[in-house]
């Protein structure tokens, strides 16, 4: 018939038909990769999994333990950078929160009293609180604070903690955790008035 | 109506308007800073430049100025057309303008802009005005690009205390001189001046003076900028995050117009803010007015009372109605120039059915002023006696006088004009209140407290003292125990066999509008997103 | 043979060791099966199951994962469907795990010892069989291999009551597919040995071992019968590829879906304890059983290599040997039947039935056939 398309069934022999040449065949594949690990196993030579970029051998991950790098830009835990005096950066503008698509931020804004060292940057975080359970680790509130106050650079990936409570990080804890690099402060170029590399003249002593 | 062209469309204005405004009412607008409509002209910020073309033998008002030609690779002498501040130049029949189709104008703008965010802090993150602020706006329409000055900027006090209410802020302030002139015009109380020039200029107390009395929070509202803050809204949260409801202030029979801005997510109102309305408040409201939202959340009762013990609302309600049934024929019912027109409306209509005499009370006279506040407290006192279709009603001192003809009152609203003590003397009968706050001479006296709705909570409608009907709108969930008032007022005369018919809150209006009380809703909201409700500036 | 309280004594160490060890020797397959999948599939295999004695941490490899799967299975709690028929319910798990255990009555683990004379048990004292002996095997009855065969068929029961108890359909579908496909395979495995008899003469298992000790194993002598013996005793053990009667993709988990913990606990055992009674069968019966090539009774006969004096050890150094020999041997066939069932995927049903009635029965009998006419030839 025309353009009728005839699919020949495959031939088969009698070592495929009788199951023992193909069975050994399969035995052989397996065996080899269970040989090879159990020697690397019980020799120790199994390959850093951390290190390599695995191709073959046994590929687990020995989670709590053993741990893979995460990349530089890997988004963990939220950590609120200092200034030099150790206080946050964080100027309480709500941009975090607005942008926070989880609605899991909560800022509770409030002004430096009259007299305060740092009353030139006039408002600061009352109280600073990220729900980690809702977070969706998204960055977006880092790349919306408009003064590098909130990081995720701290490379802490966010695991299983036995009570709902601890989730709730407040202003001191998330301040606790250093960057990567184990820096409290932020890299970032950006000198805020009263910084010591700041180059003019400070908010009080304008006029 | 005479015409004028901007940017080709027909705009109709008044004789002695201004470009500006005569585009303003239309709802086009020019940027502006220093121009307010409720305001006289100062034309000082150059925003409103406009092209006026020259009309048949006229001549057009040329500059010389020096061009760049690309093809010469040489500065050219060329000329443009002088431009005019459109707030200053009246408009004229067959007059010709040109504000957004012209390049010079945008030119004029884009540069006006820059020279204003010349000194500008640009702390916008820390701004309480970000969000509602011209600069802000005038920026994304008009420059959208990065200023070239590459100094440090000039630096003024911050955070400067103007009074109990006001914060000033010298970096952010642009000199339009509007509070200076709200000062003079609308307050009558010269407090704000201004000093320097040029980029030292700042604005001052006047000498032994702080900014204070009944109108300062208004100061706030007119600037166009964060300059002036006031210390209640300063550093709370932020604009975007409020949703603004059409309102009506509830402090004294003027009503003034408002907005109530809500956070919805906490469901909290942080401020009010002035809303246009030509009949009653143009722009302005006083201070007592803009804390109005204080009451929410003040000595709120939030739960019912029977016999003094804490009770079900729908319990309270089932046993406040028996008690009403159980003394028909003695029983008084006042009403509240505190409550809206349509509480008084279903409180009037049963105590018709029911028998029983009407009262009116509300809050004693406070100190008027000839500007907004008027002499009495209660914004709604027409309205009640609109909703009992009486010329006048008997207050509660003529209730006292009568008291012995009564076994049993129904109350609406905590507040009696009498002082506190007289209304002892009333202890003994059955009251029912249907109250808000605690502090209230009849909360003190009553055997069965039902909590119910402030004005913020549920709609309504107040009519002032010149007889202005307004409608005001839910702008926050009820909370705790509290009954909205219109429905526990119909739920208890259902329950006292003296059913009103009303079920709706059209019933209501449609009732109310049979008595000639024509509500006037405002027919558009300026000052509202229209899609999101967040606050907008307008003028 | 040793009687009265000697054999009584023997007897009963023999049955505890055999039992325990069994049991035992099961959790241990079901860890050997764990990590030797995770090898074959490039895993690590559970592993992390800790004890802490102070602060001390034992991990054991993951071998204690087996022992937490036991302490677990004892505290879940214990459910009977209400449908259920109860005591048949009851009764399937217990049945599909005492026949395989009982099954190894029969299975000599190793040569006789000649207990009665103890100093040439211990020493290196010359031969004496005439004095009584403790065979190493715990029972020794006349019809020999005909009890494997009516112990083993009766394994068929405990899934087939299984699935029939349960209330269940999918309970009685793995129950129908089980019955039918051990049925069939038992026939094969029934016709596949009968080459076997024909060449021992017997079919008492200790005298099979001995005849290849004395001639040759039976894997040369019968290599078809136990390619065919083997692959019957693994569907047997209804494990992949032949678990259709467990076909968790589509009926649950067959017979055995509402069984809980411990009795679901059962049959697993009960299964991984056929791994081993068929791997001893097979032993037994084609693999020279107990015997160490070259080893005899009284040390190594190395005289085909040209080593003229044999090398001669002590009785219980070639007991101990042997033993050893046949659990080796055990577990290399316990292993190469994991080793299948991590290879190969699942037949289906109707391959099952078609290999074993279209395949493998006409094979055995085949091998009859050609094993008798080899016998006329050679024995004339």
């Amino acid at each position: 018939m025309a353009g009728t398309i005839v699919i020949k069934k495959p031939k088969r022999t009698l070592a495929d038909q009788s199951y023992v040449v193909e069975i050994t065949k399969g035995l052989g594949v397996t065996l080899k990769h269970f040989f090879k690990n159990f020697g690397q196993m019980v020799t120790g030579t199994r390959p850093d999994v951390t290190k390599f970029n695995y191709e073959d051998g046994v590929a687990t991950l020995q989670y709590p333990e053993e741990k893979k790098p995460y990349p530089r830009r890997f988004r963990g835990v939220h950590r609120l950078t200092k200034r030099s005096n150790g206080e946050a950066r964080c100027t309480a503008c709500l941009m975090c929160s607005t942008a926070c698509p989880a609605q899991c931020i909560f800022i509770k804004p409030g002004e430096y009293p009259e007299g305060h060292p740092s009353r030139g940057h006039e408002r600061y975080a009352v109280e600073f609180v990220i729900d980690e359970l809702r977070c969706i680790f998204c960055g977006f509130c880092v790349e919306a604070c408009p003064v590098d106050a909130i990081r995720m650079d701290t490379g802490i990936h966010m695991t299983a903690l036995d009570n709902r409570a601890d989730f709730i990080f407040d202003k001191e804890k998330l301040m606790s955790f250093p960057s990567q690099d184990g820096d409290f402060e932020t890299s970032n170029t950006r000198v805020e008035p009263g910084d010591k590399a700041h180059h003019g003249i400070t908010r009080e002593q304008g006029h | 109506m005479a015409t004028f062209k901007l940017d080709g469309k027909e705009i109709a204005f008044e004789q002695g308007d201004t470009i500006i405004k005569a585009a303003w009412r239309q709802g086009v607008e020019i940027p502006h800073y220093c121009w307010h409509p409720g305001l006289s002209v100062a034309a000082n910020c150059r925003m409103c430049l406009v092209e006026l073309v020259p009309g048949a033998n006229q001549r057009a008002m040329m500059l010389d100025v020096l061009v760049w030609d690309e093809s010469k690779k040489d500065y050219v002498v060329s000329r443009k057309p002088k431009l005019q501040p459109s707030c200053q130049i009246s408009a004229a029949e067959g007059m010709e303008v040109k504000s957004e189709s012209s390049e010079h104008v945008a030119l004029a703008r884009k540069s006006v802009q820059e020279f204003l965010l010349l000194n500008h802090p640009v702390d916008c993150p820390i701004c309480d005005q970000s969000g509602e602020c011209k600069l802000q706006d005038y920026y994304m329409t008009e420059q959208a690009t990065s200023k070239r000055m590459r100094d440090e900027p000039n630096h003024k006090p911050k955070g400067v205390s103007f009074g109990p209410t006001i914060v000033y802020d010298a970096e952010r302030c642009i000199a339009c001189t509007r509070c200076i002139r709200v000062c003079e015009e609308v307050i009558q109380d010269p407090m704000l001046d201004m000093r320097e020039r040029g980029n030292l200029f700042e604005i001052i107390t006047s000498p032994g003076r702080q900014v204070d009395g009944h109108y300062t929070m208004m100061l706030e509202w007119v600037c166009p900028v964060g300059a002036l803050t006031t210390s209640h809204w300063r550093h709370k949260g932020r604009v975007w995050l409020l949703r603004g409801t059409q309102s009506v202030c509830p402090g004294c029979a003027t009503g003034c117009a408002m907005f109530v801005d809500v956070d919805p997510r906490e469901n909290t109102a942080f401020r009010n803010r002035p809303r246009e309305n030509d009949q009653v408040n143009q722009f302005w409201m006083c201070d007592d007015g803009m804390l109005s939202y204080e009451r929410v959340y003040k000595d709120r009762i939030l739960s019912a009372t029977i016999a003094s013990e804490r009770a079900k609302s729908a319990d309270a309600i089932r046993h406040a109605s028996a008690l009403l049934s159980k003394h028909k024929g003695r029983l008084a019912v006042v009403l509240s120039a505190q409550r809206s027109t349509e509480e008084n409306l279903i409180a009037a209509t049963m105590a018709k059915a029911l028998g029983a005499d009407l009262y009116v009370t509300g809050k004693a006279a406070w100190d008027g002023d000839k500007i907004l506040r008027n002499s009495d407290q209660n914004p709604n006192r027409a309205g009640a006696l609109k909703a009992a279709d009486a010329e006048s009603l008997p207050g509660v001192d003529a209730l006292l006088k009568k008291a012995s003809s009564y076994d049993c009152l129904l109350v609406l609203g905590e507040d009696a004009d009498v002082a506190p003590e007289a209304i002892k003397a009333l202890a003994g009968k059955e009251i029912v209140v249907l109250a808000t706050h605690w502090q209230g001479a009849w909360t003190a006296v009553a055997n069965t407290v039902l909590p119910i709705t402030v004005w913020a909570e549920t709609d309504g409608t107040f009519v002032n003292a010149k007889g202005v009907a307004q409608v005001f709108k839910r702008a926050l969930t009820p909370t705790g125990d509290v009954l909205v008032g219109w429905e526990a007022l119909t739920k208890l005369a259902k329950g006292a066999g003296a059913d009103t018919g009303f079920q709706r809150m059209v019933d209501l209006r449609a009732a109310l509008q049979s008595r000639g009380l024509e509500a006037l809703v405002a027919k558009k909201l300026d000052g509202v997103h229209p899609s999101t409700g967040a606050p907008v500036s307008t003028v | 043979m040793e009687t009265g309280a000697t054999f009584w004594i023997a007897s009963a160490v023999k049955v505890i060791a055999i039992v325990l060890g069994l049991v035992n020797l099961g959790a241990l397959l079901l860890w050997v099966e764990r990590r030797q999948s995770a090898m074959i599939q490039d895993r690590m295999g559970p592993n992390r199951a800790n004890l802490q004695i102070g602060g001390l941490n034992i991990r054991a490899a993951g071998l204690l994962h087996s022992a937490a799967d036991g302490i677990k299975m004892l505290w879940k709690e214990d459910f009977t469907p209400p449908g259920a028929d109860k005591f048949l319910y009851h009764l399937a798990p217990v049945i599909s795990l005492v026949p395989p255990l009982c099954l190894f009555a029969v299975i000599p683990f190793g040569p006789s010892v000649y207990w009665a004379n103890r100093a040439q048990v211990f020493g290196s004292e010359a031969w004496n069989t005439t004095t009584g002996f403790i065979p190493l095997q715990i029972a020794m009855p006349d019809s020999g291999i005909l009890v494997v065969f009516a112990l083993a068929s009766s394994g068929v029961l405990g899934a087939a009551l299984a699935g029939s108890s349960s209330d269940n359909k999918f309970s009685l579908m793995g129950g129908l597919r089980a019955a039918s496909q051990m049925v069939s395979y038992e026939v094969t495995m029934g016709f596949s040995v009968v080459g076997a008899f024909m060449v021992y003469q017997t079919v008492r298992l200790e005298q099979m071992v001995q005849w290849q000790v004395d001639h040759a194993w039976g894997i040369f002598t019968q290599p078809l019968a136990f390619l065919l013996f083997f692959t019957a005793a693994v569907a047997e053990t209804k494990r992949v590829p032949f678990d259709a009667p467990e076909g968790e993709s589509e009926i649950v988990a067959g017979y055995f879906t509402e069984y809980q913990p411990m009795k679901m606990g059962m049959f697993a055992l009960g299964e991984l304890v056929e791994v081993m009674t068929s791997s001893a069968l097979l032993t037994t019966i084609f693999l020279g059983g107990w015997q160490f090539p070259f080893l005899k009774l009284d040390g190594f006969h190395l005289e085909m290599f040209g080593v003229a004096k044999p090398i001669l050890m002590s009785h219980l150094t070639v007991v101990v040997i042997s033993a050893i020999t046949f659990a080796l041997k055990v577990a290399i066939l316990a292993l190469l039947q994991m080793q299948i069932r991590w290879t190969l995927p699942r037949f289906r049903y109707d391959q099952i039935m078609k290999l074993g009635w279209r395949i493998l029965l006409p094979l055995s009998l085949g091998n009859i056939l050609v094993t008798g006419i080899v016998l006329l030839f050679i024995n004339g």
